[in-house]
């Protein structure tokens, strides 16, 4: 009987607490998972701010932001590319950039790699250190698994097909290449400049190889010299709403810098 | 031969060892990573930059919600229909075998799949937005076959003589169905009830696309808020620097899993002696 009661209330508060009223607004981003997490730190600090706006972040990826910004169900989407041509019809807002850089082992003596070099390793033409000027030794290609942005890029930006890549090894995320490449002295692979950076700070034994002789650093970065770069975006469809507007001036200012740096990406100011 | 068998006993034990090792090393590899980090804070406070410090206070209460969501969808629509299986339809009737062809089909499709249906009908077509409701009932969707399938087994256990003995004390369907039926087939229910509840809480794609990734506080069943396993998975991925945490929380989750298993264990008892 009692349990009987307990359920009873339970459902009476379940009903109450789902009819509550929303006197607040909510504003809604869905998209890229690369971005999601810096932009719910973003939507807590713009909360903070704006007590009668509510800042809810979906992630699910950049296609899955596109479509929820044309449809209505996100006020925002978070693309972590610049736009295609076929989405001209959304307005790109650049929060943020972020890079690609080539990754090795930091006990390898080589410092730079040109793009011709990276293309035939990854395409199996070149096979060994020796032949790129380093220590005799197979080399360990790390790569990254279908469906990532990073990927895209990389294959993007060398001309590169998927199908004649040959990898030795098929990673998910950044963290993991850099476990992988950490791991290897033969290894090597691409991640985001930020994430790469910030582990070297932590003290992983990787390296950051300069690409056709431009450093690969948040700074080069920064300084639009790096090649391998992307922008990470906030897209609406139309003409946003007032609270709307605010969010996405606040996310490309100099308030949220430091969010920014802290998840390892470069602020678009 | 006795030696060959005492051979071959002990070459099975190894295995099992080796097999025990998986587990064990995957236990290791979580508590040495997660244990620093789990404290009554964590399990309290608010998530801070983005998961990498505070708690997981917030996504404990939304997984608890979700699930119950789930379950409480779930346990009276799938009881219900392992009992018309069981005790209406004619087992080589057409009916059933439409039915359990149907259900196969349903247990065999991919989680992600039942994430679109959801997506689509609970968050884009009725308009509840990215929430635990849209979530709870998805799951519910995608547990439903495998916990209909688990009832139907194991109320197909109790024996034919039960119901004869039933009938000829002149006891009324009802009655037989209460006091000898389901007492009899808890624990079967009772272990599908875990089966279902475990695969929901392990469920990740599921929930991205209809619970959503939001980590406040829930408010209301029309809030988005994010899973446990949504929360190890997008630590783990996205966020550089959150592998303490994301153990933290797996070793909650691990918890949480022990702790269904250990009630679910309690409700397959009770009704049993009652029964004899």
């Amino acid at each position: 009987m009692i349990s009987r009661n307990l359920i009873a209330l339970a459902c009476t508060t379940l009903l109450l607490s789902a009819c509550a009223p929303q006197d607040k607004q909510t504003i809604t981003l869905s998209g890229s998972s690369t971005i999601a997490p810096l932009m719910v730190e973003i939507g807590k600090r713009f909360e903070t701010q704006h007590p009668d706006v509510r800042v809810d972040v979906q992630a699910g990826g950049t296609s899955r932001g596109i479509q929820d910004a044309r449809s209505g169900l996100a006020a925002i989407g978070m693309a972590s590319r610049s736009l295609h041509a076929d989405e001209r019809d959304l307005v790109p807002y650049t929060i943020a950039q972020d890079g690609i850089a080539m990754i090795v082992h930091a006990s390898n003596p080589l410092d730079g790699i040109s793009s011709e070099q990276v293309v035939a390793l990854y395409t199996g033409k070149l096979s060994d250190w020796s032949d790129l000027g380093g220590a005799a030794g197979q080399v360990v290609k790390v790569h990254k698994a279908e469906g990532h942005s990073t990927l895209e890029l990389f294959l993007q930006h060398f001309g590169l097909d998927n199908a004649e890549v040959h990898p030795d090894l098929v990673i998910g995320d950044n963290q993991q290449g850099i476990k992988s490449v950490a791991g290897n002295p033969l290894a090597i692979g691409y991640v985001s400049i930020g994430s790469a950076e910030y582990e070297v700070k932590l003290g992983a034994p990787i390296k950051l190889l300069a690409l056709d002789g431009q450093a690969a650093s948040t700074a080069a970065l920064l300084a639009g010299q790096y090649p391998l770069s992307r922008e990470l975006n906030l897209v609406v469809n139309g003409e946003p709403d007032a609270n709307t507007r605010a969010l996405l001036a606040f996310a490309q200012s100099s308030e949220v810098a430091d969010l920014v740096d802290q998840h390892a990406f470069i602020p678009a100011l | 031969m006795n030696r060959r068998e005492a051979w071959r006993a002990r070459a099975l034990g190894l295995l099992a060892l080796v097999l025990m090792l998986a587990p064990l090393s995957l236990l290791w590899t979580v508590f040495g990573d997660g244990i620093g980090v789990l404290d009554w804070q964590f399990l309290l406070a608010e998530p801070e930059q983005a998961g990498r410090s505070g708690g997981i206070g917030p996504i404990i209460v939304s997984t608890a919600l979700v699930l119950l969501i789930c379950m409480s969808l779930a346990v009276p629509l799938g009881l219900g229909t392992a009992l018309f299986l069981v005790e209406q339809v004619r087992p080589e009737g057409r009916l059933n075998l439409t039915l359990q062809w149907a259900l196969d089909g349903l247990g065999a499709v991919p989680s992600v799949v039942f994430g679109l249906f959801g997506y689509r009908l609970f968050v884009v077509e009725l308009g509840w937005g990215y929430s635990l409701l849209a979530g709870g009932c998805t799951l519910a969707c995608m547990v439903l076959p495998l916990f209909i399938r688990g009832c139907e087994q194991a109320l197909r256990d109790c024996p034919q003589s039960y119901r004869q003995a039933a009938a000829s004390l002149a006891i009324s369907r009802v009655g037989y169905l209460r006091r000898i039926l389901l007492p009899f087939a808890a624990p079967g229910i009772a272990a599908a009830l875990v089966l279902s509840a475990g695969r929901a809480l392990a469920e990740t794609a599921v929930l991205l696309f209809t619970a959503g990734y939001v980590m406040r506080w829930p408010e209301s069943l029309f809030d988005s808020g994010r899973t446990l396993a949504v929360h190890i998975y997008d630590l783990a991925m996205n966020v550089s620097g959150g592998s303490p945490a994301s153990a933290a929380t797996a070793l909650v989750l691990l918890g949480f899993a022990l702790v269904i298993q250990l009630l679910a264990w309690q409700i397959g008892k009770r009704p049993l002696s009652f029964a004899r």
